[in-house]
């Protein structure tokens, strides 16, 4: 579904160059949800947005859903999910959460969800009480609910998630971990989720891959075998533990080097 | 912003339950509402000042009548000769006397000054475009509006007169002149201050400029628009007068006010300064209202006290 061949990328400044990505290979599967971790400035959001068809590249090849990142952004493939909820203060939850569906509509490859179909699903995230409600009626974590329904709403096939949970507090932020794989678990769509978090990437992914900065690779690859649906019991699992604590240690050399 | 997860049975449950709860109260323990202290499971009455919050509501209209009556107090106390300042009673006397004066020469004015404003915000929105579209043009742009910023545009009127000849517009270029400043600068911060996520957001799906500027930069600037508004109706006006003063003029009030001036028809003139604050007073009322409708999401609406 997201297949990265030898990828390079530069940020070119006046008095610095920095190596952001440095010859990345990588496969994602259909249906797969892959986390990506490493130290501030590994490339791992550049890795997203050069998926996403938002930054370009210097050398190797990217494919997303069989097509160039440029296309699969025209055809509205991606789901994009930002760091803030990025909700419009003037639309009510029910209609921010149809405003990807309703742009650039006329190139969309895939379907959508419909208008039940997305009130369903605000629902479900509990904001069914809510869905004529501002976004500055809303606490920071309703606000991220909408924000992951909308991208859910838009029905791509790829979703790309850009540390949607760091602005929310640790309790908050634990809840929406699970409320994603339940949505996630509704449609299976492949996933690319970038976290500072370590249990947040353990316990969502079947993969998670840990960067290292200057020049930015991928330095670990965790399998996470885990079963689905994950649970916030499987948090005290043995099997859990490790692949934590071996993600720690790969994480730990990344930000030595 | 208390979040709305408690706002729905905070305030209003005491008042339903207290009045009720006396009856059951000693049966059920759990639910021992008339006991006064001690009880922790429902939130206490808001506190009841009803004096104060009447005080509160009426505090403009307060502060209005204090202005007129210490006026009218110290006129007459002191004195003073009716040319230099007339008592407001006399001034409300003479405008109940000509009201069919005063709504001809309003109507010309407000039409002046109506065409203005929109005139200025038309240039504004359309320089703003293309400034938030386009660094070369903004940084192009800013000095051009510096510089109008630092000219008393007021002494282009005559210009307009030359221009344009006896007619509405010298007094509505004028009006547009004075609201152009402040209606460019804040469509132009609506228009770019747009929040970068957001803007991401909608790239991560190809979305044209035309959408983004329509479903992001336009709502987004409708604030910074509206306080913008809220002085350029006082600034159309303004040069709606400056027009007539000075850009010849037979009609309206700022006409009707100089040609008292120079006859020394004191009702006149004053009743040309009182017809005028109504006008802007009364206009402001209405863009409120249609500001309290169309920003119903803004929170400045909400939290403003």
């Amino acid at each position: 579904m997201v297949s990265l061949r030898g990828v390079s990328k530069w940020f070119v400044g006046r008095h610095d160059h920095t190596h952001a990505l440095s010859r990345i290979d990588l496969d994602v599967s259909d249906g797969e949800f892959v986390s990506v971790i490493g130290p501030s400035g590994c490339g791992k959001s550049t890795l997203l947005r050069v998926v996403g068809g938002l930054v370009g590249y210097e050398s190797g090849t990217v494919e997303v859903a069989g097509t160039s990142p440029a296309v699969a952004r025209r055809t509205k493939q991606l789901g994009f999910t930002p760091q803030t909820p990025a909700l419009l203060p003037w639309r009510t939850v029910r209609r921010n959460a149809r405003f990807l569906s309703e742009l650039n509509a006329r190139r969309a490859v895939s379907q959508p969800l419909s208008e039940q179909e997305s009130v369903a699903l605000l629902e479900t995230v509990g904001l069914g009480k809510f869905l004529d409600s501002f976004p500055s009626e809303l606490s920071g974590g309703m606000q991220q609910r909408v924000s992951l329904v909308r991208s859910f709403v838009l029905g791509a096939p790829v979703m790309l998630m850009d540390e949607p949970f760091s602005a929310l507090d640790e309790i908050t932020r634990n809840e929406m971990r699970y409320l994603l794989l339940d949505l996630w678990a509704r449609t299976r769509k492949t996933v690319l989720f970038v976290t500072h978090s370590l249990p947040e990437a353990v316990i969502l992914a079947d993969r998670v891959l840990v960067m290292a900065p200057r020049p930015g690779r991928i330095v670990w690859t965790e399998r996470v075998g885990l079963a689905r649906p994950r649970t916030a019991a499987m948090e005290d699992d043995p099997e859990y533990l490790e692949h934590v604590s071996r993600v720690r240690a790969a994480l730990r050399e990344a930000s030595a080097r | 912003m208390s979040g709305p997860e408690t706002a729905p049975d905070g305030p209003g449950a005491p008042e339903t339950a207290g009045p009720a709860e006396p009856t059951v109260g000693p049966a059920e323990p759990g639910t021992g509402a008339e006991q006064p202290a001690g009880d922790d499971e429902r939130p206490p009455s808001p506190p009841r000042r009803p004096l104060r919050q009447l005080a509160v509501a009426a505090a403009p209209v307060i502060g209005v009548v204090l202005l007129f009556g210490l006026w009218e107090l110290y006129v007459r106390a002191a004195g003073v000769h009716v040319l230099t300042l007339p008592p407001p009673s006399r001034v409300l006397r003479h405008l109940i006397a000509e009201p069919g004066f005063y709504w001809e020469h309003s109507l010309i004015t407000v039409r002046e000054a109506t065409l203005g404003f929109w005139l200025g915000f038309a240039a504004a929105m359309v320089v703003a475009t293309f400034m938030a579209h386009s660094r070369f043009v903004e940084r192009a742009t800013l000095p051009t509006i510096v510089l109008l910023q630092s000219t008393p545009v007021a002494v282009l009127a005559p210009v307009f007169l030359i221009w344009f000849g006896f007619n509405i517009w010298p007094k509505a270029l004028t009006a547009a002149v004075f609201c152009y400043v402040p209606f460019v600068v804040n469509a132009f911060t609506g228009l770019r201050a747009i929040d970068e996520n957001a803007y991401e957001l909608m790239q991560s799906v190809s979305s044209s400029r035309w959408e983004i500027f329509l479903k992001l930069r336009l709502p987004h600037s409708l604030p910074y628009l509206f306080s913008s508004a809220r002085l350029c109706l006082g600034l159309a006006l303004v040069g709606a007068v400056i027009g007539e003063m000075f850009a010849g003029s037979t009609g309206g009030l700022g006409n009707t006010a100089r040609v008292a001036q120079t006859r020394l028809l004191v009702d006149q003139l004053w009743g040309s300064i009182f017809t005028l604050a109504l006008i802007g007073v009364a206009a402001n009322l209405v863009l409120i209202a249609v500001e309290a409708r169309m920003l119903r999401w803004h929170s400045s609406q909400t939290t403003r006290s």
